[in-house]
């Protein structure tokens, strides 16, 4: 048996966690909460369309999904004041002009026969820039002083991915013509339109590119 | 040609059409091959709605006497309408133990008032697995399953046994007997041997 | 996104028909079934037709799970946070899963019992108490008492399992009723702290409540006795955070409603 009062490493070797990491305790704070914000505008709006769409499985599914992404809020909700944030809301606000926006145009299908438009904007243009910003905090942050948030985001990350594939695998069994196919692209280029220029989900720098981008507002 | 004659002629409470449940009659005992010599007269109790589903099918003074109630061939999507999908089916099973008692090995069988639900329901799964495998008829077979099921046990004697008399073109009465005594050994819950939904106890009134 | 969404647009695809509450009240048949003596109602094996009564009623509450789920999701959306809070619309959410559950349940257990989707009509009377512009009204008129017929609803349900020897049906209903107790708390927590300093507002919450729980005993749906298809679910209840007072209340609500249901019944046939 080893000697248990033989001095080991602090760090076991295979343990890389760095510091510092790319944000500080005030930009972590302002991406956390950026990142309720959205995560409770997509929950309302999936909460919202449930009664809006008549596909059956579809409505099923945005009930379920409509849980996850309040559970994500919550989550960020908790974190934002362990980042000296007291009042929760006050940084729980939209990134810029445009991620406003952005939300407006993803909300405003209401007609039970825009299912492949509702599903577009939450599949095919907002989780995919949640998993990109979510990713790249999780790779940026220190993952020593900056953990709690890292814990929440691979949990987060996890359903993340669990529902774009659903939600992906939803519209492709909904897109059956060309003009479906159409109105999908034409969706997704609307979206991506406001979305680019908002510079992703926490403005710009949103996955570490800095350059400005003209009329994201402020 | 089977002679049908049916009571009321004129239905005041809901929107069925005597004459029309005549023909339907006509076609299915004609499908069935059901005895021409035999009249068959029916009676529908306007009174009693969806879900109050039931009827009886006897063979009384050499005629074929069937009992339904309204909700029996009611449109479960349109109230007081009839379903004739569902009218045409509910005529076919009637019929078809009609056509046992005659001549089909169920000679012995009691009166549908005396028989309990369990052997009741037995009889219907027999029944329904025969005009299942004939032209024209929509049987909705997870329903009768259902019903079998709650009057016969949820175990893999009352499957086995429900799947032998759907597939079955030859049962008798001395056979549905021998089927409800190894129910019982399977599932000795005790029930009430009374049938509850019949003629006589569902047009009692206060 | 609209705020506010009548029943009238709720979505459906081609398999449901909807139906009025009114088509039954006035179905002239009523008058003439009071005067049978068919038995007691209350849902239960051997009993007239109790299979294709327990089918009929699976499909309702099939649908009512959508309504319940679609009535929290429009509650999640239509408020801002000084309206509703971020709390509040967190339990909404959580409340979306557990009725898409429900409604996963009812779509297998309606299959096990030989019901197909669509079978039978919608009526969008729950829903409706979802519509209320009150979230308060509408806690207490979807949480408090839809939430609290769903407990009576499920136990009598699951006691039909038990008696019926049928393990599906008893397995389901059981959890269904788990969370359903759930919700009842839900909604009598958000009454409590949303109106801890406006008894005015209280007071008209439980009065919505009130008029919910007594459209749902209409014509002697639900009581205490052998002539109530659904009984009232004193012990659940309890387990829910209803006093004994409320849930006397409740018992009394029904038994008024019963009698009104047969004065109208009585009223429409001499007409």
């Amino acid at each position: 048996m080893s000697d248990p009062f033989k001095p080991r490493p602090a760090f076991a070797p295979w343990d890389r966690r760095e510091l510092p990491g790319l944000f500080d305790v005030e930009e972590s704070a302002r991406r956390v909460g950026a990142y309720k914000w959205i995560e409770t505008r997509l929950f309302e709006a999936l909460g919202g369309w449930i009664a809006t769409v008549p596909e059956l499985d579809v409505k099923m599914i945005l009930g379920r999904h409509c849980y996850h992404h309040a559970w994500h809020a919550e989550l960020f909700d908790k974190r934002l004041p362990e980042l000296r944030e007291m009042n929760t809301d006050r940084l729980c606000a939209p990134a810029n002009d445009a991620m406003e926006e952005f939300v407006e145009a993803l909300r405003e299908p209401d007609a039970p026969e825009l299912t492949i438009e509702k599903l577009v904007g939450v599949f095919r243009v907002l989780i995919p820039r949640k998993i990109a910003a979510y990713t790249f905090h999780l790779n940026g942050t220190s993952r020593v002083t900056d953990a709690p948030t890292e814990r929440s985001l691979e949990f987060i990350l996890q359903d993340e991915w669990n529902d774009w594939r659903e939600g992906e695998m939803l519209l492709q069994s909904l897109i059956d013509t060309p003009e479906e196919l159409e109105r999908a692209i034409r969706r997704q280029h609307e979206l991506e339109a406001i979305v680019v220029r908002a510079g992703g989900i926490t403005g710009l720098g949103t996955i570490g590119a800095t350059t400005e981008v003209e009329g994201a507002g402020v | 040609m089977t002679v049908v004659s049916i009571v009321p002629e004129l239905f005041t409470l809901i929107e069925f059409d005597a004459e029309r449940i005549k023909e339907i009659a006509s076609e299915v005992a004609k499908s069935l091959a059901f005895p021409s010599d035999v009249d068959v007269h029916i009676e529908v109790d306007e009174v009693l709605p969806a879900p109050l589903n039931s009827s009886q099918a006897d063979y009384l003074g050499g005629r074929a006497e069937l009992w339904f109630t309204g909700g029996a061939f009611e449109d479960t999507h349109k109230g007081r309408h009839i379903d004739e999908v569902l009218a045409r089916c509910g005529l076919g099973e009637a019929l078809l133990r009609v056509k046992d008692r005659i001549s089909g090995g169920f000679e012995d069988a009691p009166n549908d008032s005396e028989i309990s639900e369990r052997q009741r329901a037995l009889w219907d799964a027999y029944a329904d697995g025969r005009l299942t495998r004939l032209e024209g008829f929509v049987v909705r077979e997870p329903r009768r399953r259902y019903v079998y099921r709650l009057e016969c046990g949820f175990n893999d004697v009352a499957d086995a046994a429900y799947d032998q008399l759907w597939a079955s073109d030859a049962t008798t009465w001395a056979d549905l007997l021998e089927i409800e005594a190894r129910l019982m050994e399977a599932d000795p819950t005790e029930r009430d041997a009374k049938p509850s939904a019949r003629r006589i106890s569902l047009r009692q009134t206060q | 996104m609209r705020k506010q969404l009548p029943p009238e647009m709720l979505a459906r695809d081609s398999r449901f028909v909807r139906t009025s509450i009114m088509d039954q009240i006035l179905d002239p048949r009523n008058r003439k079934i009071s005067e049978r003596t068919i038995g007691p109602a209350k849902l239960a094996p051997g009993r007239p037709a109790s299979a294709d009564r327990a089918r009929n009623l699976m499909h309702g509450i099939f649908t009512g799970e959508i309504q319940a789920l679609e009535g929290a999701g429009r509650t999640a959306f239509d408020f801002d946070e000084t309206e509703a809070p971020f709390a509040l619309k967190l339990d909404m959410a959580r409340q979306c899963w557990d009725e898409a559950r429900h409604v996963e349940i009812s779509i297998k257990l309606g299959e096990w019992m030989g019901t197909e989707i669509g079978e039978f009509t919608e009526a969008t009377f729950l829903y409706e108490a979802a519509c209320a512009p009150d979230p308060v009204l509408r806690l207490c008129g979807v949480n408090r008492a839809l939430e609290g017929l769903a407990i009576d609803v499920f136990n009598t349900m699951k006691e039909f399992g038990d008696v019926s020897g049928d393990p599906v049906l008893e397995f389901c209903e059981d959890w269904m009723l788990a969370d359903e107790v759930t919700h009842v708390k839900m909604g009598s927590d958000w009454l409590r702290r949303l109106t801890a300093d406006d008894p005015e507002r209280r007071e008209r919450a439980l009065d919505f409540q009130r008029t919910v729980d007594k459209l749902f005993s209409l014509g002697g749906f639900r009581g205490e006795t052998e002539e109530n298809p659904i009984h009232l679910a004193r012990k659940m209840r309890e387990m829910a955070g209803f006093s004994t007072t409320e849930i006397d209340e409740i018992a009394e609500l029904s038994e008024l409603a019963r009698a009104e249901g047969q004065a109208a019944v009585e009223a429409a046939g001499s007409a």
